[in-house]
């Protein structure tokens, strides 16, 4: 079983490293000594309609779920898992047995304890199939949670599965007191009795969100700030104007078309985040004429990636091509650069049998812009490879309810995930959360299982590489770009920075240097 | 020509709408370039030789744009108000014509809504029926209608009694006889002046729902979607706000403008 010690030593010198972390925060360099004090203003313009740390979902919710509850594990700025609430924690040999030690003398924002039994409750409100849970899919492996003592639980899985520590720092998978799952389940949506950095003082979905610091933070020393702030701005212009006159320390989402222009002001600080998130064009395997591989080929060759990422991106993403995983995942394979060549695309067009092009109907919905904004590009450069693409936009509730899922060729838009196997199973597996491709490719199915449960990382790599490659082969969709994270601070916010996946923020680590 | 349209108010109003009209018609055929055709160098371009009135987000020519989205703007103001026009015209006749009862009710339900804001109301439709040019018509077009009611009525009401229609009623003429041919001619006047003045804010009202995004969708080169669209790079080439604002405004004078001009001309009191 040599192959079990080579993994396991891997598996064990990681969460080493990660144990030792949190004494030390996630070491960003900072040359001046963080002071305490101050109320940190920050900008958005989403509404945060829900506190539920179960299943809240906005841009602008998962800042506040960050800053008021913790989770067993998180997900640091290297996308790697960090101790959370853990401060360890152990796999067995094969993985299919996990020891989380809690750190001690944790509390809740009332002051009661935290324990075992906290943990206990909240992951079998998340497995509970009669509630909703948006961390459930990338849990199903586990079999039991026990607690073994009030600062040991322990995880049974299903079938071995190596990386749990990043599945367990989920964002909706944060630590929840028994006492408030048992209440009745509206009361998460308003109040809130966290282990977070911050606890929750206003609530009020319409302006501001107010956040004060907690006292008893399980981090020595932080937060530094007094307060956070959330004030929302439903209009983009009066958000940038309120962050640029200085009313505001944080604008949490940046526009491309604005990002140049703050970005040069003075006393402010942008920043551009490289993520894997990305646009996708879903054309559905099971209908015509996608169903042939040569046309779905052929519509990729006939994007221009590059000037997609200038146009519509203002240059601030990278090109992709077509693979679903962007270079931050672990496991990316470098997939081959798909040009722009209309010509050999109409070739391939006529070969599939449309000598005289084609003419399909693309719909896109009215939210975020950028949809729309991709598919009437795409619609010019397929022109001259003879594709004949009319975009129908909708509001994006109709295309919720009626498209999505379901239609045959539209725009879809997908956040980052942290591991390779939350990527394939949140779109491409025949079960896969939203699989919506009609792909269900058996073998492909295969491979990600087998890299689920393979520990080496080695093999894994080979495992994922082939999944990739059959992906590619297949076009299961175009991605055509991937978008950075655009986010800006003023110059006296110090220490503030966000994680690829955009559901970490790290504000406890966040102050304010007065003087500046 | 009536003097009234020598007045340099009308004079403005009366080229205005020919200008609005030229482009509405030709407009597609007049445009130099592609009105989709990008342009990834020549992006949030000013006015230059090669772009007369710069290019947009996407590199996209602004004059051709603004050509080709003339008729779409302008039609849509024009056949809203026709189809709001009719509909308030047959209501508005209907109740002045039968009187007592069936006027007072007709008249007091179009009280109430007449109470709510013309863009409102059209917003509370748009948002039952979903966005879309033919659900904005509409909307406009029912928005429209109570207004257009109470003034075909009282247009009715003032010739009612006049002794042709008298006359006719005498000579035994059919009700429908009578209202065709004796009582809406005459009543004409207000209505066309009323729907000249109308065209103007449906075009901006049409416009309104195109920047909201309940009206025309992208690609389309309506001039409110224009707005819409091109707002994000206001900061980077004020232009692509700029011009299609402008011919919305010039649009929208250029009917108001010549719907005054009509209504003086057609003022008894004001007659020569």
């Amino acid at each position: 079983m040599s192959k079990f010690t080579i993994s396991r030593r891997g598996v064990m010198l990681g969460m080493a490293a990660a144990g030792l972390i949190p004494m030390t925060g996630i070491g960003l360099a900072s040359a001046a000594e963080p002071k305490a004090g101050g109320i940190l203003k920050v900008s958005h313009s989403t509404r945060i309609a829900t506190l539920n740390p179960l299943t809240l979902s906005g841009p602008a919710e998962y800042p506040c779920l960050d800053m008021l509850y913790s989770g067993l594990t998180r997900i640091g700025v290297d996308n790697k898992p960090m101790a959370d609430l853990a401060e360890s924690w152990e796999g067995s040999e094969g993985a299919t047995v996990f020891t989380f030690k809690l750190r001690e003398g944790v509390t809740f924002h009332d002051g009661s304890a935290l324990t075992a039994d906290d943990v206990v409750a909240t992951y079998e409100a998340i497995l509970d199939p009669d509630r909703p849970a948006s961390a459930r899919s990338v849990l199903t492996m586990i079999d039991s949670v026990e607690a073994a003592d009030d600062l040991t639980v322990i995880f049974k899985l299903n079938s071995p599965f190596a990386d749990l520590p990043t599945a367990t720092a989920h964002a909706n998978a944060r630590i929840v007191s028994r006492k408030a799952l048992e209440a009745d389940p509206a009361t998460l949506e308003t109040t809130v009795n966290g282990t977070g950095p911050f606890k929750l003082e206003t609530y009020d979905s319409a302006q501001m969100v107010r956040l004060v610091k907690n006292e008893n933070y399980f981090i020595p020393g932080k937060p530094y700030l007094e307060a956070v702030e959330m004030h929302l701005f439903p209009d983009l212009a009066a958000e940038t104007a309120n962050f640029l006159n200085g009313q505001m320390d944080v604008m949490l989402t940046v526009q491309q078309a604005d990002y140049e222009r703050i970005a040069g002001s003075a006393g402010i600080e942008a920043k551009r985040i490289p993520s894997g998130r990305f646009v996708n064009v879903v054309m559905r395997h099971d209908a015509k004429p996608w169903s042939d591989v040569r046309v779905r080929k052929a519509l990729a060759m006939s994007v221009d990636r590059q000037m997609l990422v200038d146009v519509i991106l203002e240059g601030l993403g990278r090109p992709a091509h077509d693979n679903i995983l962007s270079p931050e995942y672990q496991y990316v394979i470098d997939s081959p650069e798909v040009p722009y060549d209309p010509a050999a695309a109409k070739a391939l067009l006529a070969e599939a049998g449309y000598p005289d092009g084609l003419k399909v109907t693309m719909v896109a919905s009215n939210r975020p812009a950028i949809r729309a904004q991709v598919a009437v590009a795409i619609k010019q450069m397929a022109l001259p490879a003879g594709f004949d693409i009319e975009v129908e936009t909708m509001p994006h509730d109709t295309y919720l309810a009626n498209v999505w899922m379901k239609g045959d060729f539209y725009i879809g838009y997908w956040g980052m995930q942290p591991t390779a196997d939350a990527a394939f199973r949140l779109l491409l597996t025949s079960d896969a959360s939203y699989e919506d491709s009609a792909w269900k490719n058996k073998e492909f199915d295969a491979l990600v299982d087998e890299g689920r449960e393979t520990l080496d990382p080695a093999k894994r790599a080979e495992i994922y590489a082939k999944a990739q490659q059959m992906m590619l082969d297949d076009q299961v969709y175009i991605i055509p770009f991937w978008e950075d994270l655009l986010t800006a601070s003023s110059d006296k916010t110090e220490d503030y920075n966000l994680a690829p996946i955009n559901r970490y923020f790290y504000f406890e680590n966040v102050w304010l240097d007065q003087e500046a | 020509m009536p003097k009234s349209f020598l007045a340099p108010n009308a004079l403005v109003g009366i080229f205005l709408l020919l200008f609005t009209a030229a482009i509405a018609i030709a407009g597609p055929w007049l445009a130099p370039y592609d009105p989709q055709a990008f342009d990834a160098l020549n992006r949030l371009q000013g006015p230059s030789f090669t772009h007369l009135l710069g290019t947009d987000q996407f590199g996209r020519d602004l004059l051709s744009r603004i050509l080709n989205g003339a008729p779409t703007t302008v039609l849509f103001g024009v056949f809203a108000t026709l189809l709001g026009v009719s509909i308030g015209a047959i209501i508005g006749v209907i109740a002045g014509v039968a009187g007592g009862k069936i006027d007072n009710a007709i008249m007091r339900i179009l009280d109430g809504l007449l109470a709510v804001p013309e863009l409102l109301f059209t917003l509370l439709i748009v948002t039952v029926l979903g966005g879309g040019m033919g659900q904005a018509m509409l909307a406009v077009a029912v928005a429209f209608a109570p207004g257009m009611a109470r003034i075909s009525r009282s247009a009715v009401l003032s010739v009612r009694t006049r002794d042709y229609v008298r006359a006719a009623v005498a000579r035994g003429e059919s009700g429908i006889y009578i209202v065709v041919r004796e009582v809406l001619p005459n009543a004409l006047g207000p209505i066309i002046v009323e729907s000249t003045i109308r065209v103007s804010f449906a075009i901006m009202i049409g416009a309104t729902l195109g920047f909201l995004g309940l009206g025309a969708q992208p690609p389309s080169t309506e001039w409110g979607l224009m707005v819409a669209e091109a707002r994000q790079f206001m900061f980077r080439n004020p232009w692509c706000v700029a011009i299609p604002g402008i011919f919305i405004a010039m649009s929208a004078l250029g009917f108001n403008l010549f719907g005054d001009a009509l209504r003086d001309s057609l003022d008894p009191r004001r007659s020569h």
